[in-house]
């Protein structure tokens, strides 16, 4: 499925054999390449190239679904035969099952041939720089550097027809000697925005401040969040608040606050795979083009992101955020997280915190309590005081346990600098944050 | 398969220190209901090739779904050229250590065939199971099974020839109770998906779903209207369901010898158990025996041998306390002049093996439940998972729990929600006063370890029985 016109030769292949069922398929081709590094060598390094089809049918509101990553003639007849068996035996859906008609999208994913031909032996060289740089310091270094190309076909019996190709860059690094550690993250679809020369100077500009750690107590504290531990808050109050399924189950804060405005003015939050620092997919995988959707609009609760078949049985409108079928349980998801920016420049953030903490990043990440949002995590590769305005000594790795709500509410400072940081759900936009209600419950020996 | 295989093995040979090819096609069963109604029901097979290739000390690797002798050819020649990037770096001579020659076939011993169940009876089962839930504040009930046939072909440059075909099943049901800003979930029997095995049918039938699924309805309405549980310092029993996942996460993942040299420190994070701890540390009390065992019968965590050709067996991690061996693949092995104990595993064609768990047991005692509890003046009866979180050495750890049941004066009382507990790894485990009998002890499949960039989820498993554990942090969120 390499351009267009293959993809067109899949569709009638499938319905070929699905003769007059209405269909949807999803097909995938993807080209990746990951090398790991640790202990300042490469001791993996893999590449892999595979090809994933969904084929659902649809028969009188019967569905039935097969996945498989072999699209020879034999394999996807007789897995096809197998999705209409199964539209055969399966029990009807409790609402009517509606194809999407046919869309036209407004935006591409980013596509970079550079990054697409980028080779072992490319990777290999930047991570020898980078190993070479940080072993001069006595540091070790430990990461993962991705580069892929892949390509995304939808379409259904109705003519819907969505093709797209992207390229990604995906890198992260941990730099360690002793008990003093820095990380850093990139992502972009361009190989030619990698600087592995800014990344070293990051690793270095932290690792050599975080050095003997001292201890402080738990308890309530003024925080400021790096850009990178913004956007895991983000993907964790995401995936847990604004999936629409959730909020029609009553499971959401957003369910009892909509329309309310109970965070400051300056928190704006969207799913927007049209701002210029995101890396945007261009429709969900029904085929719906995806679209700008507010989350928290100047500190009002707004609304969550529905996929097609939450919109189906609660009469709600599709806001292009279908996931694939054998996730569809779970509903949807806000692919492209943004933060809107504030006014502020983090050194006026850390010059005006008379007592306060910063954090790098959060380590494991959890969900203690849904409906509130309170999450659960370490701190990671540099934790530091902050004390009359001034960045000073690093502190020991402390577990926070804490309310997304309340600590929102809290927020008094936002950085007009934003970064792009990958997350579970997606990359994700997002600034600095200052917040004065954060809760700190125990602490670790490191 | 097996013949082309060899074929790009003996081209292969002359190239390499080492290599080998497994080719892995998975068939899978996935079906979801929802408050009695079917939400999802799919079938997907998956296939592939990965090749592993040692070069002068320099590890490459290709996968790919092509299976034609040209294409598999082609991805011989890209992890070779792979291996040759790798040595850009290199430090030291990497060798695995040996192992003998296997030729070998294996199928999990199931009973009833999972694919030969019809889907209808597998539906109506959680079609039933999930109307039973809705009762009073129930407004979702949920139900999934899964089912794996996975057969692989394994092959080295050592001559080892390998076939396996394992079967899993699994799944299980769970209640949503409802309220105004709050809603509270019960799941059986165990959470975030149930519970597998390496069985058949069998296994779900023993389940009991329907027998159990008035039982979870009431304990989710009662959870709803239930106090958060007190906060402070108290004597706990943690059931097995979330005993499992404490064996888990703070001790199968710390004694993972990848992540004790290193390589797994950008992601997943390091361990407290260093080299210098082996043979030489207490881990937790003289009742505290976790071993390794990827023979037991139906562990999800059971094989015949792992994705290095090493066999299956039994090894010791933690001996009455004190803590006496590592997970380790070949390669890790070496290092420290041992042969690998099995756990060098992949999840599938497309990724490469790393230092995995298999079943990791916590061997039990030879208390009765109600002499467990009975030794408690006051105190928490803590199960079935909620959130977990630990640091990236394995030190400090919290866990929610489903459900708390209070112990006054050695008696089982009232239901508490919101259940959390802390604690440091070492020593919550020396705090390990007692374990329940071997009549209590089940084996807990867990299907989703996660691991390794490109990420890789594991089908392991945790024999647990109840177990107590004295003066532990817990509290309500806080």
């Amino acid at each position: 499925m390499k351009d267009i016109n293959s993809g067109k030769e899949l569709i009638n292949k499938v319905k070929y054999f699905l003769k007059n069922y209405g269909f949807e398929i999803i097909a995938s081709e993807d080209r990746s390449e990951l090398t790991r590094f640790a202990e300042s060598y490469i001791h993996q390094n893999v590449a892999e190239t595979n090809l994933n089809l969904t084929v659902k049918v649809i028969n009188k509101d019967r569905i039935g679904v097969v996945q498989m990553n072999s699209i020879d003639d034999h394999t996807l007849s007789k897995n096809i035969e197998k999705a209409i068996e199964v539209t055969k035996i399966t029990p009807k859906l409790d609402y009517h099952y509606q194809l999407l008609k046919p869309q036209s999208y407004k935006i591409k994913s980013k596509y970079s041939k550079d990054t697409a031909n980028f080779n072992p032996l490319n990777r290999a060289q930047l991570v020898s720089q980078l190993i070479k740089e940080v072993n001069k310091r006595e540091y070790k270094a430990a990461g993962a550097f991705k580069t892929e190309e892949s390509t995304l076909l939808v379409a259904n019996s109705e003519g819907v027809f969505a093709f797209d190709q992207g390229t990604k860059v995906d890198f992260n690094c941990v730099i360690t000697r002793d008990n003093s550690t820095a990380h850093a993250l990139f992502i972009d679809s361009d190989i030619n925005n990698f600087n592995i020369n800014k990344i070293i100077d990051e690793l270095l500009g932290t690792a050599l401040k975080n050095v003997e750690q001292i201890e402080i107590d738990p308890g309530v504290y003024t925080v400021i969040l790096s850009p990178e531990a913004v956007a895991e808050i983000l993907n964790y109050t995401g995936y847990t608040a604004f999936n629409g399924k959730t909020i029609m189950e009553s499971k959401s804060f957003v369910c009892h606050n909509q329309g309310k405005k109970i965070f400051p003015e300056t928190i704006t939050v969207s799913d927007d795979p049209f701002d210029e620092l995101t890396m945007p997919i261009p429709f969900d995988l029904v085929g719906y083009p995806r679209e700008k959707i507010d989350l928290i609009e100047n500190g009002v609760i707004k609304d969550g992101v529905y996929d097609h078949l939450t919109a189906l049985k609660y009469n709600r409108k599709c806001t292009g955020n279908t996931l694939p079928p054998e996730q569809a349980s779970f509903g949807a998801l806000p692919f492209n997280l943004v933060m809107k920016e504030g006014n502020n420049s983090v050194e006026e953030m850390i010059s005006s915190t008379k007592k306060g903490i910063y954090i790098s990043r959060f380590h494991y990440v959890n969900i203690l309590n849904p409906m509130s949002v309170q999450l659960t995590g370490m701190t990671r590769d540099g934790t530091f005081l902050i004390e009359d305005g001034k960045l000073g000594r690093a502190i020991k790795n402390m577990r926070f346990n804490t309310s997304v709500v309340d600590m929102l509410k809290a927020v008094d400072m936002i950085s007009k600098e934003r970064q792009t940081k990958p997350g579970f759900i997606g990359p994700t936009v997002a600034p600095y944050l200052r917040t004065n209600n954060f809760t700190f419950s125990s602490k670790t020996s490191f | 398969m097996k013949e082309i295989l060899k074929n790009i093995l003996d081209y292969l040979e002359s190239k390499v220190n080492y290599a080998d090819l497994r080719f892995v096609q998975t068939e899978k069963e996935n079906i979801e209901v929802e408050n009695g109604i079917l939400s999802s029901y799919n079938v997907s097979t998956n296939r592939g090739v990965g090749i592993r290739v040692l070069v002068n000390s320099a590890w490459g690797f290709a996968a790919s779904n092509n299976l034609d002798k040209v294409s598999l050819q082609e991805t011989a020649a890209k992890a070779l050229d792979i291996a040759r990037a790798s040595a850009l770096t290199k430090k030291e001579e990497i060798k695995l250590a040996t192992e003998d020659k296997h030729i070998a076939t294996y199928t999990t011993p199931i009973t009833k065939n999972p694919f030969q169940i019809n889907p209808a009876e597998k539906i109506d089962l959680l079609v039933k199971a999930t109307k039973i839930m809705l009762k009073d504040k129930v407004k979702k009930s949920e139900g999934s099974f899964s089912f794996y046939k996975t057969y692989k072909i394994f092959i080295s440059t050592d001559g080892s020839e390998i076939e396996q075909t394992i079967f899993e099943s699994g799944g299980g049901i769970a209640a949503y109770a409802i309220g105004e800003g709050d809603f509270q979930k019960r799941s059986y029997p165990s959470s975030f998906g149930g519970d597998y095995a390496t069985r058949g049918y069998e296994f779900i039938e023993e389940m009991k779903l329907l027998e159990n699924a008035e039982r979870i309805s009431e304990e989710a309405n009662q959870l709803l209207a239930a106090p958060s549980v007190p906060e402070g310092i108290m004597d706990i029993v943690l059931g097995g369901s979330q005993l499992a996942l404490q064996v888990h996460e703070s001790c199968g993942h710390p004694v993972e010898l990848d992540r004790v040299l290193g390589k797994e420190i950008s992601y997943a994070g390091g361990s407290f158990l260093t080299l210098d701890k082996l043979n030489n540390f207490t881990y937790g009390s003289p009742e505290v025996t976790i071993v390794a065992d990827a023979t037991i019968p139906g562990g999800l965590g059971t094989f015949a041998y792992d994705d290095e050709g090493v066999p299956a067996c039994k090894s010791f991690l933690i001996n009455k306390g004190k803590f006496v061996g590592y997970l380790m693949s070949r390669e890790d092995a070496f290092k420290l002049g041992l042969k690998s104990n099995g756990a060098g595993r992949a999840e599938n064609w497309n990724r490469i093996p790393l230092v995995r768990m298999t079943n990791i047991n916590l061997l039990p005692g030879n208390l009765e439940l109600d002499e467990l509890i009975g030794d408690i003046k006051e105190g928490l009866y803590l199960d079935y998972n909620k959130s977990w979180s630990i640091d990236d050495k394995r030190i400090n750890f919290q866990f929610g729990t489903e459900i708390a049941r209070e112990i006054k004066n050695g008696k089982l009382g009232k239901i508490y929600k919101n259940a959390v507990y802390q604690g440091i790894t070492p020593d919550f485990w020396k705090s390990c006063d007692g374990i329940s009998s071997e009549k209590y002890w089940h084996i807990w499949g867990v299907p989703n370890c996660g691991k390794g960039q490109p990420a890789q989820a594991m089908h392991v498993a945790h024999g647990t029985s109840p177990a107590r554990f004295r003066k532990v942090k817990v509290g309500a969120s806080k």
